[in-house]
């Protein structure tokens, strides 16, 4: 059991690949924003990759644990502490009935995962632990952790055999200029847009702004020579308005008006206006780690058989052979 | 096939109808399947998409996850290490190629009537909220509301548009964007309201809210964000928590396939219904079984005094919409 004293901004508990298959009924996936971290916190600690863990965005986060287990503190760096004493990330930790855990304030990454051995105990709802914050279903209640919440773990499967950590070659580097690859579609060229939008938007930077959160981030408007028609014909008049489809989330470049928006875990799943590329699978963690107001996404072109094959070299990196 | 840079269409089918079915590449996992280029409103497309779907899923096709259909795509979101975009492309050309065509089909459909209050005080703070904090300069939102712009884009007053809107059934192409939502499209072609969606979009919108976009209606099923134009405001359509004998199954209303149709009353009667829908629960819906027989339907499509009047209608149309700000 872990006691929280402080949830920080928008504490979370999500697993992975959350809850696929219910874009249909307008749920998306939800799940954690960096399902890298996640997993590599999981696979630190014997849990199943999918396992649920707290997703911290912005640090300030404390708890209390209340009976002895081992977790591990995976993503961006929040100076964490344990009984005030530093706490490494990377790293499986055996923590004690009564220890303290703190988070600072975020200084590299966006997003911290604290995970533990059994994993965060919450009912799964639609087969999935994650929480969809506009919609108030699932995780701890449906919502935000709060100070005092009681959180439950599962059944570790964990014998403590000492400290065993990622090694360092794997671990993930958070940078400011971070890259996407993404495949173009389905809305480009010829019919929805210039090559030359196309170019724009794959050299362009466009930084993080700072509406951005689990369902979407919002870019800086597309010049208007990005579209290729006039209008969306019944769609409505305007060039990036399409009679309604379904989006290609998550990782979908929605483009409502004149303006992008990457949309993520707990983003639409249909509406009236053109998708121009799909960030891929395999790249869908750094935008868990996009510091809004600072960082920068930069988009390049992949084809589908390249980020097929980025896919299958992400899931065969996630075993005992990253762990020291 | 194009061969132009940022191309995204993967393969093509002929099945010779008076459009090509286009399969789209949208990611590593996401393939959208297109009925034609022409972005146009023809509700038949949607009963062929939906029966086509069913043959799909029928298959049980190992590493789809889901598909979403929409009046005339299809987004298929598989795992494309157990799936390949090949296989999956051949699959879904063998049921196109086997399904009959929608002539003959009879399609199940409900009938849910749903009360409406035309410019809402609750619709009109969203609006308001849109102006203060997001973009106080909109076009789509004169004297504080979106009816008036809704009505010049198409020629009308804004009396006739909320004529236009009650006359109609609507069709659900099928649901999704937020949990329980449905996307329905006007089954006469002589009420097709046509608007732009927001520029830039709205951060909120309250439970009930009804606005259309495009030529298509929906009802928000819970405070969300969202593009459509507001007119007003409907009853629950959604109930996270099941309380209410209609949401005993289901959260969600609507089905796909289901049609609604809306009918006037006042601001304080839907207000009123709030309430004994989420805390007495004992509001009674609306909710007929029934079922279009498509070829009767595209029979009085075809007829000279629809024909007719859906072209007097757009002329009309196209003349509002040259006078109509762009958004």
């Amino acid at each position: 059991m872990i006691k929280v004293i402080n949830a920080g901004l928008q504490s979370v508990i999500e697993d992975w690949p959350g809850r696929p298959g219910y874009n249909g009924q307008g749920m998306g996936p939800s799940g954690a924003m960096d399902n890298l971290s996640l997993q590599m916190g999981n696979l630190l600690l014997g849990n199943a990759l999918t396992e649920a863990a707290v997703e911290i965005p912005a640090g300030f986060f404390s708890c209390k644990f209340e009976k002895d287990t081992v977790i591990a503190i995976t993503g961006g760096n929040m100076s964490p502490t344990l009984n005030d004493a530093p706490a490494a990330n990377w790293e499986s930790i055996f923590v004690k009935a009564g220890d303290v855990l703190k988070m600072g304030n975020y200084k590299d990454g966006f997003r911290t995962y604290l995970n533990v051995a059994g994993g965060i105990d919450v009912p799964p709802y639609l087969g999935s632990k994650s929480t969809c914050m506009f919609g108030n279903y699932g995780g701890f209640d449906g919502r935000a952790l709060k100070p005092n919440d009681v959180l439950k773990t599962g059944t570790a499967n964990y014998a403590w055999p000492g400290t065993r950590k990622i090694k360092a070659e794997f671990i993930p580097k958070y940078e400011t200029v971070i890259e996407l690859r993404a495949v173009v579609g389905m809305n480009a060229c010829p019919d929805f847009a210039t090559e030359k939008g196309m170019d724009y938007l794959f050299s362009h930077e466009f930084p993080v702004s700072l509406n951005a959160n689990r369902s979407a981030i919002r870019l800086e408007a597309l010049p208007d020579w990005f579209f290729s028609r006039e209008s969306g014909g019944v769609g409505g008049s305007h060039p990036s308005n399409i009679v309604d489809h379904a989006y290609n989330i998550r990782g979908g470049l929605n483009v409502t008006g004149n303006t992008p928006s990457l949309l993520t875990a707990d983003g639409p799943t249909l509406g009236g206006f053109i998708c121009v590329l799909n960030v891929v699978n395999a790249d869908l963690w750094k935008i868990g780690q996009a510091v809004p107001g600072k960082d920068i996404l930069k988009f390049t072109e992949v084809s589908v058989d390249e980020a097929v094959r980025l896919r299958k070299e992400r899931r065969e990196m996630l075993t005992e052979r990253i762990v020291v | 096939m194009s061969e132009t840079k940022y191309a995204t269409i993967l393969d093509t089918l002929d099945i010779g109808m008076d459009f090509e079915i286009l399969f789209r590449q949208a990611g590593d996992g996401f393939m959208q399947v297109e009925y034609g280029y022409e972005q146009r409103l023809y509700v038949p497309d949607s009963f062929r998409m939906l029966a086509v779907n069913d043959l799909i899923l029928q298959k049980k096709i190992g590493g789809l996850i889901e598909t979403v259909p929409g009046l005339r795509t299809n987004m298929f979101h598989f795992d494309p290490e157990v799936l390949s975009f090949k296989t999956l492309i051949q699959e879904i050309k063998d049921s196109e190629l086997q399904f009959k065509g929608v002539e003959s089909l009879k399609v199940k459909s409900r009938l849910i009537r749903l009360p409406i209050a035309f410019e809402d005080s609750e619709t009109k703070q969203a609006v308001e909220k849109y102006l203060n904090l997001i973009r106080p300069d909109a076009p789509n939102c004169a004297n504080g509301y979106n009816l008036e712009y809704i009505a010049l884009c198409n020629g009308v007053t804004t009396a006739e548009a909320k004529e236009l809107i009650l006359r109609t059934e609507w069709f659900n192409s099928g649901c999704g964007f937020w949990p329980g939502g449905g996307f329905f499209w006007p089954i006469d072609p002589r009420c097709a309201l046509v608007v732009p969606k927001y520029n830039p979009p709205r951060t909120w919108t309250p439970e009930g809210t009804v606005g259309i976009g495009g030529p298509c209606v929906f009802t928000y099923t819970t405070p969300a964000g969202g593009g459509y134009q507001l007119f007003g405001r409907t009853i629950p359509t959604f109930q996270f928590a099941m309380k209410h004998p209609q949401f005993n199954e289901s959260p969600c209303l609507y089905r796909n396939a289901d049609r609604v149709k809306f009918f006037e009353v006042s601001e304080d009667e839907i207000k009123d219904i709030y309430k004994h829908v989420h805390e007495k629960t004992d509001y009674k819906y609306q909710v007929e079984e029934g079922e279009i027989i498509v070829k009767d339907y595209i029979d009085w499509l075809n007829s000279d005094s629809v024909k007719a009047e859906t072209e007097t209608f757009r002329k009309r149309q196209a003349e509002g919409a040259k006078s109509a700000p762009r958004l």
